[in-house]
């Protein structure tokens, strides 16, 4: 019935998400999704995906990666007991970037709900690509927000990903830098974090060149330094071939991509020159690969545009094309004066000169073969069950619809669009503010022994085939000092269970 | 031939003639009420700006970047923190072994096996180029006139994997890597950190198992039922016209419900307007809702669109509130901005949060907020995104030495106006080549030196801050100029004698008299027309645009006249000594209304200083005591007995005063109970002169400080240009000067914010007073306006009773104070000795003995034309 790139996609949104509001000026507006969500429908692409309301993840569910003392503490602000928790809010740097405001948590929430269920539907194989515009806030860290972002949706649908998957990719094309989700898998090769985002004299002051992760992960985070002014040539020029050396070389089983829409010309925040097609060719490129596809949303503070990004890359997911003319919808008058869905660059200078992207990637290049997976080393590094599980994997996963993707469609659209590059509000156009601003005064918070984990890591152990894999993260565990004791205990009683078990 | 420059781009500017351009990039670009353009920037910092350790510390980072060992790698990630001046405590921030690996460098200086940079070879002749090339970014922010940007760069962070003879083999490109601040004198890297540990990293989740035989995950306790509810899926037997037809189906129903429904039918008037409200996207997602929940049933979909309680009604916000509500929330967000939690407590309690954020956003795509956005339009014409500045052609003038006129221009170059001699026949001081193009050279390091630089050797220097080539004198001296004046900020020495700079000011003030009179824009977007007079764009207002500038508009607009004063500059002294039996100065100082003729008072003036040299003139103006005696003697005399009543102390009789012709400050009329009636004086007052001819004292005290100033106009022109004597027709020249801005003459700011004339419900317009009221009661002051930066509006210092002269507030500039800040203390305090400022004050009108002039002077040749795009 469906065409050969016609995916089964599965789309999450809350109809309350779009009324939280982070506060006057604040340019992070959750309405943005809601302005998504309306084009959605009037463009036809409701009818074609399931669409899912997600269910509010619970303080359980969050503290699989956050710390218990940060998730209550996010559970208890409220903007009218904000004086009563001055110490707390320094500590986990909720305030001036991350206001307090009404329904925090709530937003929270619905955010990490729709990522996680998306993640659990992916490893249920009940959907190929599972899309949620609510999440994608890549800068929340274990036990401190940041950068708009309080809860790292990311971060816990990964988690969930990684109870089916050995490896999972994680692309983030946000102007900001990851790193959220790189910090929280920095140690780690199963998931490998590759971040384009501008590096310099920008929030959050990381993602250089040479930060490649650390211990079992190092060259795991792959980042990509980037300067003002990308365009959609120069964006493609580098993003096709290390996402394609990444999946040569890294071979995921499951890909998550962080859509941040502030790399769009035109962003109130950001500085580059994308416009919705290049973004979407992201997207596009990263769809063919056929993997189990996690799409979450992430900045974007030009709220027109991101709805119009956010719009187009879910007709990309969906394979269908939409017409250039904006259907009419509640906040048709946003999108004034042209009414288009695509937008057209501005004529600022790309500072990435050919020969600085080139540079960039070979070094990239370089590292990248420092992988075990890489052709030139060994294959034998690889744990040997992990290959037969992903290829396994992947059998299942494309089991019906695994054909040759021979022609992509092109998507033709008229080039006479209106570029409209006035700020969203007030505010100037960099994101200077609270650079550098960020707290390092981290808790013990250990008590968390999620009990799924350790399900796993003991099933896993019951389980000949999964040996290797189950050494691999003991070693891990040795690495973390402070956990060892507790995980021990814990791992020899759900072992016995298990045994009973199976 | 014009630049554009843009919010963002990095830009050369000129701070003196004789220092390196800056480098800075452009953060704000404003529009000042005179027309100039303002740039707002971020400074960029060369290397010979910064003081010696740093540089030192500098030339360790980049060594130690360069190599890609744990050690350099330990470096990177220090932050480099150091105490100016403590160079011992610069040694100590860093590790023993990095000096060691210092050594080793400096070691390995021979040209053979000469490393740098990414291990690139350079020569040495790059190695010192490159250092030009560095620079050390800065949070530090300034406001310079957008005049002096020369020209467009590119900086960017360094990164490992780029040469740095990428940089040099560009024109104008430059690279950073260390961020400096220049209050507390320190290098960062420019670095964030990923931290590692525990506390940090996630723990990861071991796959689950699988059962061999079906593949299948078992103990996977997640359950989608518990993550989430379907809302719609595209698996079902609908064609997508069949799910068109119903929705089309569900909106007409839907304007069948509002026809229906009472409180609809009255603010929807129309079966237009009702179709429209019934065609929003809520209407839509119901009824996807309803397919979804009839298992894509057309059928039972239809029948459960029309319930037994009628016709089914989906409202959104937008359609839920009444009129009244409406304006509430307008007038909440007139007050409270988008602070919804507030608007809600103090104006809509019965609605949710929720309700008012979406309601806000339906609200955004109406006309209301169209017409707001307008207002705020307005405001923010002042911004602007980019500005197109004409190449830089001038400077000429004042620091070259044309070769051909045989160097007789004169050279301002460090106080020395002597630059002919010393600059003949010598080579350029980087080049050393004798031939310069367009034969122009330039004065180039400290004065006693005396050398000089071809025109290409100059560009460059003026660009990278530093000569092609190490020289003698090098990097070492060429530094020195620069060493005086440290900061970038601060000022050129302006070493120009006083007479000179005198001279300048005269020529300065002349040229603003000359301008032409500020025209008035209308500042409604798209229409832009100028008017000469504010009247006049008043009435454009109220015809165009439907605007009416009125005094009952809530804003308090109000005005006063400003206070102002005359400058009496020498030549005025001096007419008003040798024209004294013309100007009669004591007898207008008693009757204002005195009419002095200016024309008889300028021949005579002229006649009388023909003949006479300066220091005759001198002479003339210097102020002779009189010769009364001491004041013991006269008291003495007065008191003394015997000697009677003199005849000049008995009073005249009432009736045998001389009546003046004109009584300049008429009784006013008795009451008949006696007392004085006094009228009140409306506050438009645009026809208070016609119907009271006798209460114009105003206009009679100007004509009469509209004549001297009128001659000390003349006069200065007379002072300096003594040809256009005659020409020069009498203008008058407000003075309104404070802090030397002349904002006043712009400050009409168009419509008042809050819906002018739109309302439609004028009783909704507060007076004045009201407004006054609602001010105080929402507990915020009446917004009182700053000049310096800040938006401003006049105020009213008194209204209502008493006979206070009220003029209209149109005509009248604004009240403005100037308001200092911490920046303009400390720089008053800099430039001003605390006697000089006291002096100031008591005589505002003298020239301060400032030690160097304001930065922010217009000192450009007033040809270079700022033309403005929005």
């Amino acid at each position: 019935m469906q065409a050969h790139n016609k995916k089964r996609v599965c789309y999450y949104y809350d109809s309350d998400i779009g009324n939280y509001y982070y506060g006057q000026g604040h340019p992070m507006k959750p309405h943005r999704i809601r302005m998504t969500h309306n084009l959605l429908l009037n463009y036809g692409l409701y009818r074609k995906m399931e669409i899912y309301r997600p269910h509010k993840a619970t303080a359980e569910e969050m503290t699989k990666f956050h710390s218990d003392e940060y998730i209550r503490f996010l559970r208890s602000i409220r903007p009218d007991n904000m004086t009563e928790y001055n110490k707390q809010m320094q500590r986990f740097n909720v305030g001036e970037d991350c206001p307090v405001f009404d329904g925090l948590y709530e937003f929270c929430q619905l955010s990490a709900g729709g990522s996680v269920a998306a993640a659990v539907k992916l490893n249920k194989q009940a959907s190929e690509i599972c899309i949620n515009w609510g999440g994608g806030l890549h800068h929340a860290k274990k036990s401190e927000a940041s950068g708009f972002c309080y809860v790292n949706d990311i971060v816990l649908g990964i988690l969930e990903l990684l109870k089916y998957h050995q490896r999972v990719l994680y692309i983030d094309i946000d102007v900001h830098h990851g790193d959220g989700v790189e910090e929280a898998f920095y140690t780690t090769d199963r998931v490998m974090t590759v971040s384009f985002h501008k590096y310099g004299e920008y929030f959050p002051g990381t993602g250089d060149l040479r930060d490649i992760g650390a211990g079992k992960g190092k060259y795991y985070a792959v980042n990509i330094p980037l300067r003002d002014g990308m365009d959609d040539d120069a964006y493609e020029s580098i993003f096709v071939p290390i996402i394609s050396k990444v999946m040569e070389t890294f071979q995921p089983s499951a890909v998550v991509l962080q859509c941040g829409a502030d790399s769009l010309t035109g962003d109130r925040l950001g500085c580059f020159n994308l416009t919705v097609k290049g973004h979407g060719k992201c997207v596009e490129f990263v769809k063919k690969y056929n993997l189990p596809f996690l799409m979450v949303g992430g900045g974007g503070y030009t709220i027109r545009n991101v709805s119009r990004c956010w719009t187009y890359e879910t007709s990309v997911a969906l394979g269908c094309e939409i017409a250039n003319e904006l259907p009419y919808n509640d906040y048709f008058e946003y999108f004034g004066p042209d009414f288009k869905l695509h937008i057209s660059p501005s004529n600022m200078p790309n500072q990435n000169t050919t020969e600085y992207l080139e540079k960039i990637k070979n070094r990239l290049f370089e590292n990248l073969r420092m992988l075990p997976h890489a052709p030139g080393v060994q294959v034998q590094a690889i744990p040997e069950d992990a290959v037969n599980d992903e290829s396994e994997d992947e059998d299942k996963v494309d089991k019906d619809e695994r054909l040759p993707q021979s022609d992509k469609d092109k998507r033709i659209v008229p080039d006479n669009e209106f570029s409209d590059s006035e700020d969203e509000g007030e505010g100037g156009r960099r994101d200077n503010r609270n650079f550098k601003g960020q707290r390092k005064r981290p808790r013990l918070d250990k008590e968390s022994a999620n009990k799924n984990a350790n399900d796993s890591k003991s099933t896993g152990a019951a389980n000949s085939n999964t040996e290797n894999s189950t050494t691999d993260s003991k070693d891990e565990k040795d690495n973390k000092m402070d956990t060892t004791e507790s995980e021990e205990t814990t791992k020899t009683d759900d072992a016995k269970k298990d045994a009973n078990m199976t | 031939m014009t630049t554009m420059y843009r919010v963002g781009d990095y830009v050369f500017v000129e701070i003196s003639n004789h220092t390196p351009f800056a480098i800075r990039r452009i953060e704000e670009l404003n529009k000042t009420s005179l027309g100039n353009v303002e740039a707002k920037v971020m400074c960029f910092y060369r290397r010979r700006d910064l003081p010696n350790p740093l540089v030192q510390l500098a030339d360790k980072h980049q060594m130690a970047s360069a190599e890609d060992s744990p050690l350099a790698m330990k470096i990177k990630k220090t932050w480099l923190r150091t105490p100016v001046g403590e160079e011992q405590a610069a040694q100590a921030v860093l590790d023993p072994s990095i000096a060691s690996l210092d050594e080793e460098r400096l070691s390995s200086n021979s040209p053979n096996s000469e490393k740098s940079g990414n291990g690139e070879n350079l020569t040495p002749k790059q190695r010192h180029q490159v250092k030009h090339r560095e620079l050390f970014l800065s949070r530090q922010v300034e406001v310079i006139p957008a005049n002096n940007i020369r020209g467009k760069c590119s900086v960017t962070l360094l990164n490992e994997t780029e040469s740095l003879t990428s940089y040099l083999n560009k024109d104008d490109t430059f690279f950073y890597c260390l961020v400096f601040d220049p209050n507390q004198k320190t290098l960062l890297a420019d670095k964030g950190e990923i931290r590692v540990g525990s506390r940090y990293q996630t723990d990861i989740p071991a796959m689950l198992s699988r059962d061999e035989k079906t593949d299948l995950v078992i103990a996977d306790d997640r359950k989608l039922e518990d993550l989430e509810s379907i809302i719609w899926t595209p698996h079902h037997s609908l064609t997508d016209r069949q799910i068109d037809q119903f929705l089309v189906v569900s909106r007409s129903i839907g304007t069948f419900a509002r026809a229906l429904d009472c409180s609809s039918s009255v603010k929807q008037p129309s079966l237009h307007m009702s179709a429209a409200a019934a065609s929003r996207d809520i209407t839509l997602f119901n009824a996807m809702d309803i397919l979804h929940n009839h298992t894509y049933s057309i059928e039972e979909s239809l029948c459960s669109l029309v319930p037994s309680t009628g016709p089914m009604l989906c409202r959104d916000e937008i359609e839920d509130w009444s009129a009244s509500e409406a304006n509430l929330f307008e007038e909440a967000l007139d007050k409270y901005g988008k602070d919804f939690n507030d608007i809600r407590q103090d104006f809509l309690p019965w609605k949710t949060l929720k309700q008012i954020v979406e309601y806000y956003y339906m609200w955004k795509t109406t006309d209301r907020y169209v017409q707001q956005k307008r207002v705020k339009a307005v405001d923010a014409e002042s911004k602007l995104k980019q500005v197109y500045i004409p190449n830089y052609t001038g400077g000429k003038n004042s620091t070259t030495i044309t070769s051909s006129k045989g160097g007789a221009s004169i050279s301002l170059f460090n106080g020395t106006s002597n630059g002919t001699d010393l600059t003949n026949g010598k080579p350029c001081e980087s080049c050393s080549s004798t031939n310069s193009t367009n034969s122009q050279w330039y004065p180039w390091g400290p004065a006693h030196i005396s050398c000089r630089l071809c025109h290409n050797c100059w560009n460059y220097w003026k660009k990278y801050g530093g000569l092609k080539q190490q020289t003698r004198l090098g990097d070492a001296v060429g530094v020195e100029p620069e060493s005086s004046t440290p900061t970038p900020t601060a000022t050129p020495a302006n070493n120009k004698k006083k007479f000179s700079n005198d001279v300048i000011l005269e020529e300065e003030k002349s040229n603003d008299l000359s301008n032409p009179r500020q025209n008035h824009k209308c500042s409604i977007v798209s229409c832009g027309k100028e008017f000469k007079l504010k009247s006049h764009l008043a009435r454009h207002y109220a015809q165009a645009h439907g605007l009416a500038v009125r005094s009952g508009s809530p804003r308090p607009i109000m005005k006063t006249r400003t206070a102002f004063y005359m400058h009496a500059n020498i030549m005025t002294r001096l007419s008003r000594i040798l024209c004294r039996h013309l100007i009669k100065s004591k007898k207008a100082a008693r009757q204002p209304s005195f009419v002095i003729n200016t024309h008889l008072v300028r021949q005579e003036f002229i006649l009388n200083l023909s003949g006479k040299n300066p220091t005759e003139l001198k002479n003339i103006l210097i102020y002779k005591k009189k010769q009364r005696g001491s004041v013991t003697k006269i008291a003495n005399k007065l008191g003394s007995p015997g000697s009677g009543p003199h005849e000049w102390l008995v009073l005249t009789p009432k009736d045998k005063l001389p009546k003046p012709e004109r009584i300049a400050f008429p009784k006013p009329p008795k009451a008949p109970d006696g007392s004085l009636v006094y009228e009140r004086v409306p506050n438009k007052c645009i026809d208070f002169s016609v119907k009271e001819p006798d209460v114009t004292i105003l206009p009679n005290t100007t004509i009469t400080t509209i004549g001297s100033t009128a001659i000390s106009t003349q006069v200065t022109n007379l002072s300096t240009s003594s040809s256009s004597s005659g020409s020069s027709s009498i203008r008058k020249r407000p003075h309104e000067d404070i802090n030397g801005s002349e904002n006043a003459v712009q400050s009409f700011v168009g419509p008042p914010t809050k819906r002018p004339n739109k309302d439609p419900m004028p009783s909704h317009c507060p007076s004045p007073e009201q407004f006054a009221a609602m001010m105080a009661a929402a507990g915020q002051p009446i917004p009182r306006h700053h000049l310096n930066g800040k938006p401003k509006i006049a105020h009213m210092a008194r209204t209502g009773s008493g006979r206070k002269q009220v003029i209209s507030w149109m005509d009248a500039p604004d009240d403005v104070y100037f308001r200092s800040t911490p920046a303009s203390r400390k720089a008053r305090n800099k430039m001003l000795s605390t006697s000089n400022l006291r002096r100031a004050a008591r005589k505002p009108w003298k020239n301060l003995p400032v030690k160097s002039p304001p930065p922010i002077i217009p000192s450009t040749p007033s040809d270079l034309q700022v033309v403005i795009l929005d």
